[in-house]
């Protein structure tokens, strides 16, 4: 039965477009598979792995301008952007881990902070070459209707789901763990840490890039603000994997699911909209004293009071 | 001479921005250095600094130089407070990613800026003193100087007064027993404890003097600057680029990186291009990270060692 | 676990029920706004005109008979947010027609979605010429674009001031660099020489380095396109150095509001600024319009509080003459518009490559004593202009 569930779940997921919901949901639902996905790519950079990114924007942001960029130089398609992700951002993640994966715990944090603000910066300047502040519009988009753009998505994000399944249940998740629990042990044993972590790295770069390359092709308009900034992109990213559960496969998704709900409804309620950023910080806040593995790792400390009762009563 | 002229107006421009950077980032080299953690919400507490200055301005035409004296310790209080009931607890708590820490300052940001905004709305305000664009030019003092070089009073009047506050510091770093324990628990905790240093008391201690300097840095700032609620990312930023420059926890790092950052900025301002003055600060960081990971810190105790 | 996940997906669903416009005899108009983020302000003085309007509309019988609702959504100035707001707006409140907000890079979102859908969009105050240089059939500007802004200012400069050199600084935002880039065009069409033109990013601390640079390089004229208060910051600090030029102008938003000269003090005097409207034109309910406004809320109202208060009186324009209330007859009406509201002329051309756009006369304003005073076109005029300006030394 439990081995069944997951594929029960993606049949029921794969169904939704029939229910006939509003376009507004659609999106609501295309966000959260987008967010699932992003909060799994940096799972396995940072629950897996422990080294913990603050500027994951850089990839998410570089993913989106290469589909934009394509499209704005090259006039072709902006979905070439997904496969051509694969080439741009593994170079990218590949500089990244070199300037950056020789640094330990908050050091690498920071480092990564500050590559996401210089890529933001960049793209500013580049008034010539990536229209700097003015933003990449596409003209039209591919569909109108929301169907084809979920589908897309789910299957990204399906993909993966088990990617990161495979990958963590074979020889490379264990070396991921390692380095995560004592760098220097897994290093005296033999294991090529610095190989590990840029690997490591890459598949967590090109998975966030082709979410910033879907983004492009369904949001249609980007700039810099929008894909590179550090609050609304790198730090949600860390939220969402935090209030989900690092280090689980379910936990970006919950987080994901958490997030977006409360970030669009929370925003449509007149006064208390203004103060979301202070609800997600005080929950961020309440999630680090009380559940610091995320709602999926520390689940059982979550039913306790509940089973406590039950015992109580009978 | 139209080019030494520019050159000379850029280093002052630098330096005095330099001598301001240095307090915010004493403040957050102290506690990086006691409590191992990056505040990233620092820059946070000097906006909160900042709106007891300008409402203490707007209400009751206070001065924000002498804001200090209440904005300090509103700071304080409000930050041993913080430190006790949040940091503390968190520091204990086990978790598979240790740095939960620095998280938990993010989320103390998030909050604070926000706050801020519902309560004091996204309108930019600042406190006008009457004395706000008043300087001194040198060819009033010698008419025929070849060069024309002007220094604002406002600008001058915070960096004397940030400098006064350096020194003060560190006498009570050097001098005092309460300093001599802050600095033994920065260089080894568990050598400290052995000694019979209160590292708890240390703790909450030099986070009050961090708070009391970021609150003087903003009190400082206002009057030349303006204030909004998302103003304190920005001088976060400055604050940890800074405290990285200038060695993780070192104080006098922290002054010379001040300095760096000041005159780097302003130079590359010049002379490459005002856009691109964030990136050459992150550029900055990210090389002193690569190349020098001890920052400047460790080239004075390299001196120091090599002097012996 | 997943039991979890599916129960809050679920809850959502349920959660989001269609509502609908046409309650009775109430028409409720959702209007996208920067309501925080850094925009605030503008959203802000949106907001509390379009409430004017709306108050004024209703005593006078609302919309054919209706009375109109106003319903401000918070975009936080996100492109994206803006882009969801009104995807909202027409699929599921079914709204015939959209207007609203103030940043470009927000307009150029919605109009695209309102383009898609097949919905009329009346772009506010969002300036960059792009939006209407796509030839979107459903989207209309009222306010004119970054291109001409500085005509007023221009004609000024080539009549009066006659400069050689021009320095131009500008803020990195969408708003910054398009009208810098027009300066640039501007400048070379009149013969002048641009000798710096440097971005910087908003909320910088120290302009003195550029500033520098600028001095050195002596321009008759330094032009700025800026934010009020980098705005203020800029003129300090240009005080500050004693740099002399002939002339320190504005491309409007910052330098075009009470709060520049409240943050600037003495060193916002004589400042110029292009600007699109201001309290003191004649135009028909203008000044009424600045005075209700100054009366309810102590300051006048910038351009933008204009032209959201004219954006709702053309929507009522346009929903009472439109044959039906579909959206496509709200296009066909929106074409044959043809009124002059407190912000101006509105008439919307296809002209010069722009689609849908409204192309109306700018002017210059200055600030004279600590006031923004309307100084060209002489014909719209409320004092003298102060031209040439004394030396930063000699002034006391």
């Amino acid at each position: 039965m439990k081995k069944f569930l997951p594929l029960i779940i993606i049949a029921a997921l794969c169904l939704i477009p029939f229910m006939d919901l509003s376009s507004y949901v659609m999106h609501i639902l295309i966000l959260v598979l987008m967010w699932s996905v992003i909060g799994m790519a940096w799972n396995i950079l940072g629950g897996y792995t422990g080294q913990v990114s603050f500027g994951h924007a850089a990839f998410f942001g570089f993913g989106a301008y290469t589909a934009g960029l394509l499209y704005y130089h090259l006039e072709i398609s902006a979905w070439w952007g997904i496969p051509a992700c694969v080439i741009v951002l593994t170079a990218l993640s590949l500089v990244v881990g070199f300037i950056c994966l020789r640094l330990r715990g908050a050091y690498f944090a920071l480092a990564t902070l500050a590559l996401g603000e210089i890529c933001r910066v960049t793209a500013e300047n580049l008034v010539d070459f990536a229209q700097g502040n003015l933003g990449i519009m596409l003209r039209e988009r591919t569909w109108v209707e929301k169907t084809w753009y979920y589908y897309i998505i789910l299957f990204i994000a399906v993909g993966t789901y088990f990617l990161i399944k495979a990958v963590m249940e074979s020889k490379l998740g264990y070396y991921f763990v390692a380095i995560r629990e004592d760098q220097d042990a897994a290093e005296s044993l033999g294991i090529n840490t610095t190989l590990y972590k840029t690997i490591s790295l890459c598949l967590s770069g090109v998975l966030t890039g082709i979410a910033g390359a879907f983004f492009m092709n369904y949001m249609g308009y980007i700039d810099p603000g929008v894909v590179f900034p550090l609050y609304d992109i790198s730090i949600t990213i860390v939220m969402v994997v935090m209030v989900g559960g690092a280090a689980t496969y379910w936990g970006p998704i919950v987080g994901a699911v958490i997030m977006v709900f409360l970030a669009e409804e929370i925003r449509s309620i007149p006064y208390i909209g203004a103060a979301h950023m202070t609800i997600f910080g005080v929950i961020l806040i309440l999630i680090i004293l009380f559940l610091p593995n995320g709602i999926v790792g520390d689940f059982h400390k979550l039913v306790k009071p509940f089973k406590r009762k039950r015992e109580a009563s009978s | 001479m139209p080019e030494l002229e520019l050159f000379l107006q850029t280093l002052i421009a630098g330096f005095l921005l330099g001598g301001l950077y240095g307090l915010i980032a004493l403040g957050m080299a102290l506690i990086m250095g006691v409590m191992r953690v990056i505040n990233l919400a620092h820059g946070d507490f000097m906006m909160i600094a900042m709106y007891i200055a300008y409402w203490l301005f707007t209400l009751f035409e206070i001065d924000p130089y002498l804001s200090v004296f209440v904005a300090a310790p509103a700071l304080f209080l409000f930050g041993l407070a913080i430190q006790k009931y949040l940091l503390t607890p968190v520091m204990k708590v086990e978790s598979i990613l240790p740095h939960n820490l620095v998280i938990l300052t993010v989320g103390l940001a998030m909050v604070f800026s926000n706050l801020a905004t519902v309560f004091f709305t996204g309108d930019y305000r600042s406190t006008p003193v009457n004395y706000a664009s008043d300087a001194w030019y040198l060819t009033d003092y010698w008419p025929d100087s070849p060069v024309e070089l002007s220094l604002s009073m406002p600008w001058s009047l915070s960096f004397v007064i940030a400098v006064i506050i350096t020194i003060a510091l560190w006498i009570f770093l050097t001098k005092t027993d309460t300093g001599k324990s802050i600095r033994a628990t920065s260089q080894d905790v568990d050598a400290a404890l052995l000694m019979g240093v209160n590292v708890n008391r240390v703790r909450m201690v030099t986070f009050g003097i961090g708070m009391i300097l970021v609150a003087a840095a903003g009190c400082l700032f206002i009057p030349i600057y303006y204030l909004y609620p998302a103003l304190g990312k920005q001088f976060t930023n400055v604050g940890f680029v800074i405290t990285v420059i200038g060695g993780m926890g070192s104080t006098d790092g922290a002054i010379i990186g001040g300095l760096i950052l000041g005159i780097f900025e302003s130079m590359t301002a010049t002379y490459i291009g005002m856009g691109w003055a964030p990136a050459g600060r992150f550029a900055i960081f990210v090389a002193a990270l690569v190349f020098l990971p001890g920052g400047v810190a460790s080239i004075l105790r390299k001196r120091r060692l090599a002097k012996k | 676990m997943k039991r979890l996940s599916l129960f809050v997906a679920i809850t959502f669903i349920i959660g989001l029920s269609p509502l609908n416009v046409y309650a009775q005899d109430t028409l409720k108009l959702g209007i996208p706004l920067p309501l925080t983020g850094t925009n605030a302000k503008f959203g802000e003085i949106e907001k509390k005109s379009y409430e004017i309007a709306k108050d004024e509309i209703n005593a006078k019988g609302g919309i054919k008979g209706k009375k109109v609702v106003l319903e401000f959504e918070d975009s936080q100035g996100k492109p994206e947010v803006a882009r969801s707001i009104v995807e909202r707006l027409i699929d599921v409140k079914k709204q015939p027609v959209v207007f609203g907000e103030y940043s470009s890079s927000c307009s150029k979102a919605i109009a695209a979605v309102a383009e898609e859908r097949k919905t009329p969009y009346l772009v506010v105050t969002g300036a960059t010429d792009d939006i209407t240089q796509q030839g979107y059939k459903y989207v209309f500007r009222l306010n004119p674009t970054n291109a001409y802004y500085a005509t007023g200012f221009m004609s000024f400069l080539n009549t009066v001031v006659k400069p050689k050199t021009i320095a131009i600084l500008y803020e990195s935002s969408d708003f910054g660099t398009s009208g810098a880039e027009d300066m640039v065009h501007q400048a070379k069409k009149a013969g002048m020489q641009v000798l710096v033109k440097e971005q910087y990013e908003k909320g910088a601390v120290d302009f003195r380095p550029i500033l520098s640079k600028v001095k050195a390089a002596r321009p008759d004229v330094i032009y700025m396109v800026s934010y009020v208060m980098d705005a203020a910051l800029l003129m300090r600090q240009i005080k500050e150095l004693r740099i002399d030029a002939k002339l320190y102008a504005g491309g409007a938003a910052g330098f075009a509001i009470p709060e520049f000269v409240q943050n600037a003090k003495e060193a916002s005097e004589l400042v110029m600024t292009a600007t699109l409207w201001s309290p003191q034109i004649a135009y028909p309910g203008s000044r009424e319009f600045a005075e209700k406004y100054k009366r309810l809320y102590k300051d006048y109202p910038s351009y933008h509080g204009a032209e959201a208060y004219s954006a709702l009186y053309i929507i009522k324009d346009v929903l009472t003459r439109a044959k039906s209330w579909k959206p496509n007859d709200i296009r066909v009406a929106f074409k044959t518009t043809n009124m002059v509201t407190a912000f101006g002329p509105i008439k919307f051309e296809d002209k010069a490559g722009y689609t849908n756009q409204n192309f109306m006369d700018t002017l210059v304003m200055q600030v004279i004593k600590g006031k923004h005073e309307t100084i060209w076109p002489q014909k719209y005029a409320s004092a003298q202009y102060v031209y040439p300006i004394p030396k930063w030394r000699e002034r006391r």
